[in-house]
């Protein structure tokens, strides 16, 4: 079992704590993604992971064997990092079998290794080429390369994707995502980027000040994120949030601030919380803009209409805060330009504690 | 379509030359160019300007005075009224057993200053990034830059006072092994080994600055992901320090050798005597006593100018190698 394992992992610099007792644990060949804003710790957990920086309290497990005070070299990790960590004055194949060599493996297996590997990341033309007379894409796949070669039992990746640029950064994501499907390799993978997590990852980690705020699938996450940090984080356009008051209405409990109200879904939460501030999160994507004659209708002030193809992103204003609203284009083109509100079903409106910004039980989306 | 339709057809050669004609006619010429970059960057010129008359005063105006190499030189008719004479200075100095050691003594003493001065740098900015203890690291730079800033008359009082056959520390430990005294300084075969010596302790230290640097500049992920691989210690130092340094390395050598002619010539002055003449009479010494103390100053200009030529195809050499080999030269 190549799993990885963090029981209560603190992570201090003298008396600072930057990493609050993290648990996890990362299954054999899963892909588990930790994503967060900058600082939050993601980066000092899986430096601590590859054994560059030392565990101050918990423990750390590796394939059943606790690591704490082994060396990186015997973790049988392999970290791919962000600014690919390649030696200038090396070639290609010499890279890729830098850890080979260092491991004392034999010329016959260095050669066929790295002819391997060179044929799966498609580098087979350019072994003999130095790091400088490559683009930052194969670059990567280099970096790649001197992962796999070692045939480790975890990949550790930091940010691999944040040097690209977008388009190759797309394609990158899909290869690193191919690779992994070939190789099975338990990975564990750090960006700021929640695209490249919710597309990636097979459980998606999300980080805030040190801390996990929610472990799940990338569609648990993104339909019932657990407080509105989740919520905001993941997801682009971000969750809409609004706050509100709850109400008794005649079909169940609703939501009204400004003089206009939301129903909800009735949850037994909310029954105890009537006269009680919430926060309203509601994706841009899950509001309906099709017929603006609905009296249900919940009023904005369109700002701007961005129509990208397919669909179209309208910047509105509620409570004097942007509002986003995604909809599609197709048979909807008519509708755009005289928007004035929207309609929701109860069940897509997360209601979050206006308070602890946690969301209130019972409101489970399934997917 | 038919040809006849369309009056472009046929004719693509034509508007070809048109379009490159246009585009001429639009282009600015050479120095409007240069009038343009001038009005854009004056400010970095303006930088530039006591540079440049610095050189022109101190390097390049000099050098007129550098015919009287080929001139019969007389102080009273100036450098323009001397009459030329050839290569005859070349001649004399080419026969003259003094010039000629001298030349030797700077090749040998030159040589073993490459061997022994030009790595010891290296090693002690390796040795200082592997130290861990900041505290040590620091006292330890602090105390191998210092000897640079010492006057070079100090540095050779301390080295006279410590070769001393009376009162000077190393006949007084050779002493303590009943080893008799020996006068160092005025031996001609200690004589290299001392100046050598002498120019490593007070250089090596201030010179590692531009290897420290050098290291610093490399990135510390380069480190973190050999640990990761397994590498030791040694083998990041010989597989990444190393390599990524090395064209620091081949800069400075070049420059190195371009000097190499120019053997520190005040602490010669300092620290040679009549009797240690024959390993330590070098080309500027020579030059010195010829040209100052012997008032022959067209044949000291004449040895001058044979160090200055040489040095230049030293350095030109030395370039042209490592631009062939290593991609890495000083132009």
């Amino acid at each position: 079992m190549s799993g990885v394992r963090l029981d209560g992992i603190v992570k201090a610099y003298g008396s600072v704590q930057v990493v609050h007792g993290i648990d996890l644990e990362v299954k054999e060949q899963e892909f588990v993604v930790l994503v967060g804003p900058s600082g939050c710790g993601k980066s000092t957990t899986l430096r601590m992971i590859a054994g560059l920086e030392e565990i101050s309290d918990g423990d750390l497990t590796i394939d059943g064997r606790t690591v704490n005070r082994v060396a990186p070299k015997d973790r049988d990790v392999a970290m791919v990092f962000q600014n690919y960590a390649l030696y200038p004055h090396l070639n290609v194949a010499d890279n890729i079998a830098f850890g080979l060599r260092i491991r004392k493996e034999s010329k016959e297996k260095i050669a066929s290794s790295v002819e391997e590997v060179g044929g799966i990341l498609g580098l087979t033309p350019y072994l003999e080429r130095r790091p400088a007379d490559l683009s930052g894409g194969q670059r990567q796949r280099v970096a790649m390369g001197r992962a796999i070669v070692r045939r480790p039992k975890v990949f550790l990746f930091d940010e691999p994707l944040s040097n690209l640029d977008a388009k190759l950064r797309t394609q990158m994501r899909a290869e690193i995502k191919r690779l992994h499907k070939r190789l099975g390799v338990t990975s564990i993978y750090v960006t700021h980027d929640q695209v490249e997590a919710m597309t990636l990852a097979d459980r998606i980690v999300v980080m805030h000040d040190g801390r996990i705020e929610q472990i799940g699938s990338p569609m648990e996450l993104f339909l019932n994120p657990a407080n509105t940090f989740v919520a905001g984080f993941l997801g682009s356009p971000p969750m809409n949030m609004v706050t509100a008051m709850v109400a008794s209405g005649d079909q169940g409990p609703v939501a009204e601030f400004d003089g206009q109200r939301i129903q909800l879904k009735p949850i037994p939460s909310l029954q105890n919380s009537v006269g009680e501030k919430v926060t309203l999160g509601i994706r841009p994507e899950f509001v309906n803009v099709g017929d603006q004659s609905d009296p249900r209708r919940v009023k904005v002030d369109v700002d701007l209409v961005e129509t990208l193809g397919s669909e179209a992103l309208i910047h509105a204003n509620l409570q004097g805060a942007p509002f986003v609203i995604r909809t599609d284009t197709v048979g909807q083109m008519h509708v755009l330009d005289g928007i004035s509100g929207f309609t929701i079903e109860p069940h897509l409106v997360k209601v979050f504690d206006a308070e602890t910004g946690q969301t209130l039980p019972g409101q489970v989306l399934e997917q | 379509m038919s040809a006849d339709l369309d009056p472009a057809i046929g004719r693509t050669e034509e508007l070809v030359v048109e379009a490159r004609e246009a585009q001429r006619s639009r282009r600015p010429g050479s120095l409007q160019r240069v009038g343009d970059h001038l009005k854009r960057e004056w400010q970095l010129y303006v930088m530039l300007i006591p540079t440049v008359l610095w050189l022109l005063i101190f390097l390049y105006k000099p050098m007129y005075g550098l015919q009287i190499a080929f001139k019969d030189y007389s102080i009273f008719r100036g450098v323009a009224g001397s009459p030329w004479i050839g290569f005859e200075h070349f001649q004399t100095l080419f026969g003259n057993d003094q010039f000629l050691r001298a030349l030797k003594n700077t090749i040998i003493i030159s040589f073993y200053g490459l061997l022994f001065g030009f790595p010891m740098p290296i090693l002690l900015a390796l040795m200082f990034n592997e130290i861990l203890n900041q505290t040590f690291k620091k006292s330890a730079q602090t105390i191998v830059y210092l000897p640079h800033f010492v006057s070079s008359v100090i540095i050779a009082g301390i080295v006279i006072t410590a070769f001393s056959p009376s009162a000077g520390i190393v006949n007084t430990i050779m002493g303590w092994f009943g080893i008799e005294p020996i006068y160092f300084l005025t031996k001609p075969e200690w004589f290299r080994p001392i100046f050598v010596g002498t120019g490593v302790w007070q250089e090596a230290g201030f010179q590692s600055i531009v290897y420290l640097a050098a290291i610093a500049g490399v990135s510390p992920t380069l480190y973190e992901s050999a640990v990761v691989d397994g590498a030791s210690r040694w083998q990041m130092m010989w597989k990444i320090t190393i390599p990524s340094i090395l064209p620091t390395i081949i800069i400075m050598l070049i420059i190195r050798i371009g000097n190499m002619l120019e053997v520190s010539f005040e602490m010669i002055i300092l620290l040679y005597q009549p009797a240690t003449y024959e390993t330590a009479d070098v080309v500027n010494t020579f030059i010195y006593r010829q040209g100052i103390q012997g008032g022959q100053y067209d044949l000291a200009a004449a040895a001058g100018l044979f160090n200055a030529v040489v040095a230049f195809v030293l350095v030109m050499t030395a370039n042209t190698i490592s631009k062939r080999y290593s991609r890495t030269s000083l132009w």
